[in-house]
């Protein structure tokens, strides 16, 4: 179980890397490697170029503004775990970070490649949708903010070309009244969540999100919530409404993921 | 082979690598550290845990290349660690391994969680474990032997890995390497410019079309779906589009052909990408058209070199006079059937995808639409996409079916 | 004679810990030899084809090579003399047909396997696809296709056994039958298989460094196949990274080098990788029982009527071949219950999958699963108690030794204490009072029992009827003291794990009392140990421990009549304690006995023993039916009916293993064997589509436990000792692994019982306990 041969550059800057991007179609930018290096493994992609781009400084800054907080792509969830970053969502970030897979994968997987990577059972994915970010993505046409909603696609596809790259994520910041919960259920500890869901109250910025991830899609936005408390009982008949309801059972542990998310922020 | 240099078990080291070489060959084949184990190599099992730059990481999905610079300790390098020695002392104490395969990565696992916490219940290190696999011990002597030591650590406060205050993985821009791969491209190559520069995408000039999705079923390995969708135009229009295999070709997402058809069958290839997975099956392929029905039949196999993968698939699709707003249009009603076998079949990841089948088919009614209405097809990344996603979700879908399939009971 | 303090029965700290601890484990993929390539083999992604054509690229042809190269190689047969069984030929390379996805089609040669596996993506396969034999029952039925085109059917065997079960419908007050179903499984040891071959020139001599249970039945299947003599070839078991039954099997692959190597004149080296393990090492545990038990009014157990079927794979595995499991199934069906009526047919179904291995536990989980999870829906119907039921039907221990309804000879024990106290210490009332309340978070609440008896280290006379390749006989240890005082056992059985290299040092310590640390033992060679079976049926404690005492005894004769004389003492006047011959007049130390015979002979008696400090002692136990351990395992679980979660809350396993030589080892065992059960009830399945092809090739899709998926097990013993073994001691290394999927089953069915949903596929997804709550005849959704 090895990779195809392939060729490794190490831009240091992100124009370096967009150049190197445009020039091979085929090359796949590597950060971490959690999710791209069992697929080399397992030779079901076979890129002729591995883009490193851990080595450009500017793709682990940390960039805070009065209302929201930069996170660079190459941040690993272990640095949001340990607390190496300011949370924005008063330690969501940092609840989240903390149940991504396993310690030895966290201290390398990275924000921006979690989301560039697209599977809807990622945990950044879900929770960003929650709290409204915007992804930074470079190309050679420039910079361009996209809500992150619309970044996402499907399942494994994003609106990045193949000459862009995600440099980072812009998250504003919860005030201080703001109440969360999240929750996934999974097979085994670490292993990919097969619901996630996950509960926003910020009265502050007078937002109620719901968000039920893990879907087979995009995470689906629970709408028109005014009360976290009234929020349960309507939870099966949103899910549905969003076409959750093919398969009794995904339906049932999604409602129970949120449900168990609305508990949490409740319980704050 | 890329030139690296690095520091192991605190040696410094330089080596020629090849850059797909993962950072466990590298240190087994090339520096015959052989206590590094490799149980997955696919980041799961953990036996190959190492530490990079005073973090644990998987050395089996980590390439040795991009490692220039790190400081990596293994096993062999704890020998003499005051915490290693009591760790050690515990897991003997406490039977904490059986057939020794996957104690090197679970000791380093606990070492480091010993460094980072404290106090913690059974369950707790339970969880914090949950990334080392063992099959011999049930686990119960390796959550003992922790618990024991850091019963005796007491509450800790986290200590860092690394002074560097580096946030990313290791080792980062500021390591020393032997930069062999490094690009020194000019940076000016690149310049902030405003954003939406870019030339909209021609995915943004289509209109949408819903599409409509039936069940899926899968019946002897092969799974059918019915697909329906709306154009507002003539069925004889869309039948010109449609009963031209070269056209169908190239609504069809990532279909090359290598000429034109002959004789009711063509050659060509089909390339599918899901995220970084790229498949090309190269087959051929027949039709069958009946003019009489608006029906056309399409018949395909192939096979991806690069995996080792097979799939074949038939569609079959017959046009419908209806109308839309008021005006005629033309009610395109697809069943489509696949098989797959090989390596890309071979997985059970159930998160696939419900939307997807619908998004498919919109983009292949886009085409057909952008056609009809004279403007650019779809691009080929994003109908690429579509497809791959489609044969990922037949594969879930067999899976589901499974799990509904048993379940039979006799009772009295 | 025994020195409790280091010996037998005493917590001995593991004296392999050390090298594995500092990395210093050594296994196949540790090895280098000089000039050695690596290999790749292309498998068939097909479940079932004719090969139309192997294209391979013409500069790669003298790396690549495929069935018509390997002139002169036998195909690999297992066959058993059981009647009307019939017999499958594997070939090492497949040539005109695949019979399962895997299977072996090409060996590709190159420095690195990295570029091995490049190789094989540039050799073109047509193959021309048959319809797959997937699922038993259908593979049973007329008209199926055939794995094997000159067959008349798919059954490798059938057995039926009927002991007077006519009689018993007039008897019988109440009945249920069920339908069970447990899936294929992967063993999945964390080191997969592995191979480095290399030909010494100098002894002409084929080296097999192999990841395996059994170095000297693959010495004899590689000599049987490769034309050779057997003092040909060596196969050394260097560290083995569990084994499990998985690593218990003459595998094509050892062929494949061991020809290769040979004809290339270069060392050769395959590592098994975790696809491979997962896709062509499914290889287990898929079954299918429709069974009737039968009641008299007082719950008391008539009758069972079982029909079985196993499904057993694409060809007969070397050396157990494929009706192990299936073949098994009739006689141990019924359990450690008394009943006087009994049918049970079995089939071994061949079908396009993997060939089938004996995993921890044999055929005895699937059939304590169905056995076990059909009592409870007894009991159910009869509104006793579980253990109500079984208490009325269990083997007592005033009938001890007990010839069951099959002729299984139970050794020792009591059935009922070991149920007793695993209601007591799991809280059975606790629990039926707690179930009278709602639990506030909504989950539902259920205990289960299950109980199993381990048959254990059965030999010649269980054997010899089944006549697969190899029949156990006695067992050897050469044991030999070095001329500085250190002793030497040599066994030709294998430690992966089990801790032999301690617990075999306190057998020795026990009889000759030399300290531990100057105990060395030597497994794991065929040029330096005699002649085994190797390591299967958790035999290594009774039969090597048995051999290892019986060469320290006769060693202990020899020390002591060189002692007598040295202290010139009668023989009959001296005594072997601490390590040292005591006699009236003083002590000498063993070590100093052994210097004597090898450095200064001079001082040794005229008379001495010629045959000196050295020894091979062969053991077989009284009786050599097997031991029979047991145990009863209780669990409690919570059931969330929304989602189908289930949390194992409490777990409770009594077990009878007999005198226990090392306790800390036992626990070990039974700990590591439950979480493999659980493994087996909860999350373990390698699905296949209706094409054969399997669905799972990481360990994302193959789920094993994890220190989260096993919760703390408590384990309680019991010690009664077994009446044929050397020390009392019964063979316990397979039973944790019996008998979790039966006793979380009853659970889960007990917590759904107001629902009346009822679980009886394994492993129990969550999944499948929504889609049962949900199908209920009770369901509220």
């Amino acid at each position: 179980m090895k990779a195809v041969a392939f060729d490794y550059a190490r831009p240091r800057t992100v124009g370096g890397a967009i150049r190197l991007l445009s020039e091979k179609p085929d090359a796949k930018i590597l950060a971490g490697g959690q999710t791209l290096g069992p697929m080399l493994n397992l030779r079901l992609a076979q890129p002729s170029l591995l883009v490193d781009i851990t080595r450009i400084a500017e793709l682990a800054e940390v960039e805070e503004a009065p209302d929201s907080v930069t996170l660079g792509a190459t941040i690993t969830h272990a640095a949001v775990e340990d607390g190496r970053v300011p949370d924005p969502a008063r330690g969501l970030l940092q609840l989240v970070a903390n149940g991504i897979a396993y310690r030895a994968v966290r201290t390398r997987g990275t924000i921006g490649g979690s989301l560039a990577h697209a599977d809807p059972s990622a945990d950044w994915l879900s929770c960003f949708t929650a709290l409204e970010a915007t992804v930074v993505i470079a190309g050679p046409f420039g910079r361009r903010y996209v809500p992150i909603m619309e970044f996402m696609r499907g399942a494994l596809d994003t609106g990045l070309e193949h000459d862009e790259l995600l440099v980072a994520i812009k998250v504003p910041k919860l005030s201080t009244r703001a109440r969360y919960g999240y929750h996934k259920i999974c097979r085994k500890t670490g292993e990919f969540a097969e619901a996630i869901g996950v509960a926003v109250d910020d009265p502050g910025l007078g937002i109620v999100r719901l968000v039920a991830g893990s879907t087979q899609g995009r995470p689906i936005v629970v709408d028109g919530i005014e009360r976290l408390e009234a929020a349960a009982d309507c939870i099966e008949a949103k899910l549905l409404a969003a076409g959750l309801g093919d398969d009794a059972y995904e339906l049932s542990i999604h409602v129970a993921a949120v449900k168990r998310a609305i508990a949490g922020a409740l319980a704050a | 082979m890329t030139r690296i240099s690095l520091s192991v078990n605190g040696r410094p080291t330089s080596a020629d690598v090849a850059p797909r070489t993962h950072l466990a060959d590298f240190l087994r084949e090339q520096l015959l550290l052989t206590g590094t184990h490799l149980g997955c190599e696919h980041g799961i099992c953990g036996a190959c845990t190492v530490e990079i730059d005073g973090e644990i990481a998987r050395s089996c999905i980590t390439y040795a290349v991009a490692c220039d610079g790190a400081r990596v300790r293994t096993i062999e390098g704890f020998d003499d660690d005051p915490m290693m020695t009591r760790l050690r002392q515990a897991f003997t104490q406490e039977h904490a391994l059986q057939c020794g395969y996957c104690t090197p990565g679970m000791l380093i696992a606990a070492r480091d969680l010993l460094r980072r916490k404290g106090g913690l219940g059974r369950n707790e290190i339970r969880i914090e474990m949950s990334g080392n696999l063992c099959r011999c011990t049930g686990y119960t002597g390796i959550i003992n032997a922790i618990g024991a030591v850091m019963a005796e650590t007491g509450v800790r406060q986290h200590a860092p890995a690394s002074k560097s205050g580096w946030r990313g993985p290791a080792p980062g821009p500021e390591a020393g390497t032997c930069d062999a791969a490094e690009l020194k491209g000019p940076p000016h190559a690149y310049q902030d410019a405003p954003a939406q520069t870019r030339p909209l995408s021609a995915a943004s000039t289509r209109r949408p079309i819903k599409v409509t999705v039936g069940r899926l079923e899968t019946i002897e390995g092969r799974t059918s779906l019915t697909q329906s969708f709306v154009l507002p135009y003539q069925r004889d229009a869309v039948w010109r589009i449609l009963s031209n295999p070269v056209e169908v070709a190239g609504c069809m997402p990532g279909m090359v052909l290598d000429g034109p058809p002959l004789d009711g069958r063509a050659t060509g290839r089909m390339e599918v990408r899901l995220g970084p997975i790229v498949a090309s099956f190269a087959g051929e392929g027949t039709y069958e058209r009946f003019d009489e029905d608006h029906r056309q039949v399409i018949e395909g196999k192939g096979s991806d070199r690069r995996s080792g993968s097979r799939a074949s698939g038939r569609v079959e699709y017959q046009l419908l006079s209806t109308t839309l707003d008021g005006a005629g249009a033309t009610e395109v009603q697809t069943r489509i059937s696949y098989v797959l076998t090989g390596p890309l079949a071979q997985f059970s990841r159930s998160g696939l995808v419900r939307d997807l089948v619908a998004r498919i088919g919109e983009m292949f009614a886009e085409a057909v639409d952008a056609r009809l209405s004279g403007k650019h097809g779809p691009s080929a990344r994003t109908t690429h996409l579509s497809a791959f996603r489609l044969m990922l979700r037949i594969i879930t879908a067999r899976i589901l079916a499974r799990f509904r399939s048993f379940q039979k009971k006799i009772s009295h | 004679m025994v020195a409790a303090d280091q010996g037998i029965g005493a917590r001995v700290l593991r004296k392999e810990d050390d090298r594995y601890m500092r990395g210093r484990g050594q296994y196949v993929g540790d090895i280098r030899l000089p000039g050695m390539r690596e290999v790749a083999f292309l498998r068939s992604p097909l479940a079932h084809a004719r090969i139309k054509s192997v294209r391979i690229p013409s500069a790669l042809r003298d790396r690549v090579f495929i069935a018509d190269d390997l002139a002169g190689v036998a195909p690999i047969r297992a066959d058993t003399a059981l009647p009307g069984f019939k017999s499958s030929v594997q070939p090492v390379l497949a040539s005109a047909k695949v019979r399962y996805v895997g299977e072996l089609v090409a060996m590709c040669i190159a420095p690195t396997r990295a570029e091995a596996e490049d190789v094989a993506a540039e050799i073109e396969l047509d193959l021309e696809e048959l319809p797959a034999v997937h699922e038993m029952l259908a593979a049973r039925a007329p008209g199926s296709a055939l794995v094997h085109e000159h067959w008349d059917d798919n059954l490798y065997l059938t057995t039926e056994i009927d002991v007077d079960f006519a009689s018993v419908a007039a008897k019988a007050a109440a009945s249920v039958t069920r339908e069970l179903r447990t899936s294929r499984q992967a063993m999945s040891p964390l080191e997969g298989r592995g191979v480095v071959a290399h030909w010494d020139t100098r002894l002409d001599q084929l080296v097999v460094y192999s990841s395996t249970q059994q170095p000297h039945i693959v010495r004899t299947g590689l000599a049987e196949c490769l034309g050779i003599d057997e003092g040909q070839v060596r196969v050394i078991a260097p560290d083995v990274g569990g084994g499990f039954g998985y690593k218990g099997i003459l595998l094509p692959e050892e062929l494949a080098l061991s020809w290769a190597t040979r004809k290339l004149g270069l060392p050769l080296k395959w590592l098994e990788d975790r696809r491979e393990c997962l896709i062509n090492g499914a290889d287990c545990r898929e079954h299918h029982y429709i069974l009737t038990a039968y009641a008299d009014s007082d719950g008391r157990l008539l009758a069972l009527d079982c029909e079985a079927s196993v499904d057993s794979g694409a060809y007969s595995a070397y050396p157990f071949s494929a009706c192990l499991e299936a073949g098994q199934i009739g006689s141990i069906l019924p359990g450690l219950y008394d009943f006087p009526h009994y049918r049970c047919r079995t089939y071994s179904v061949a079908t396009n999958k993997p060939p089938i291995l004996p995993y921890r536990g044999v055929a005895r989980t699937g059939v304590c699963f169905a056995l076990e999870v059909t009592l409870d829906a007894l009991a159910r119907k009869l509104g006793k108690e579980p253990t109500e039921l079984r208490f009325a039907s269990l083997v007592r221990p005033e009938q001890m030794p007990f010839d069951n309804i099959t002729k299984r000879h139970f050794d020792s024990g009591d059935y009922p204490e070991a149920l007793r106290r695993a209601s007591d210490a799991i809280g059975l009332e606790r629990v039926r009072e707690r179930q009278r309340t709602p639990e506030p978070d909504g989950r539902l609440i259920g205990i289960g029992f299950a109980m199993y008896t381990e048959q254990a280290g059965h030999g010649t006379s269980v054997y010899a009827s089944w006549g697969i390749p190899f029949v156990p006989g006695h067992e050897q240890c050469q044991a030999r003291f070095t001329p500085d005082g250190g002793l030497e056992l040599r066994i030709g059985a294998h430690s992966h794990g089990q801790g032999l290299e301690t617990t075999l040092s306190q057998v020795a310590h026990s009889i000759l009392g030399v300290p531990h640390e100057r105990i060395k033992l030597v497994h794991g060679d065929t040029a330096q140990t005699p002649y085994s079976t190797g390591t299967w049926g958790s035999r290594c404690m009774i039969m090597s421990g048995g051999a290892v005492a019986a060469a320290c005894d006769q060693l202990a004769d020899r020390v002591k009549r060189i002692g007598a004389k040295l202290l010139q003492a009668d023989p009959e006047d001296v005594r072997l304690e601490g390590g040292e011959v005591a006699g009236p007049t003083g002590r000498i130390s063993v070590g100093e006995i052994a210097r004597t015979w090898y450095r200064r002979p001079q001082d040794l008696p005229a008379d001495v023993e010629p045959g000196g400090l050295e020894v091979t002692a062969g053991y077989k136990a009284k009786r050599d039916t097997g031991t029979f351990s047991y145990a009863a395992h209780a669990a409690v679980v919570a059931v969330d009916p929304d989602t189908g979660e289930l949390e194992i809350l409490d777990y409770v396993i009594v077990e009878d293993g007999g005198v226990l030589v090392n306790p800390m080892i036992v626990d070990g065992q039974i700990w590591g064997g439950a979480a493999q059960g659980i493994g087996t009830a909860l999350y373990e399945e390698m699905p296949y589509d209706s094409r054969g092809q399997p669905l799972a090739s990481t360990l994302s899709d193959y789920i094993l436990p994890g220190p989260t998926e096993v919760p703390d097990i408590r384990i309680l013993h019991m010690e009664t000792p077994s009446p044929y073994t050397r020390f009392g001691q019964k063979g316990l290394g397979e039973g944790g692994a019996i008998a979790p999927p039966a006793a979380i089953t009853n659970a889960v069915n007990d917590a759904l019982e107001g629902s009346g949903a009822e679980l009886l596929v394994s492993p129990i997804t969550p999944r499948r306990i929504f889609q049962a709550i949900a199908e209920a005849p009770g369901a509220a959704r």
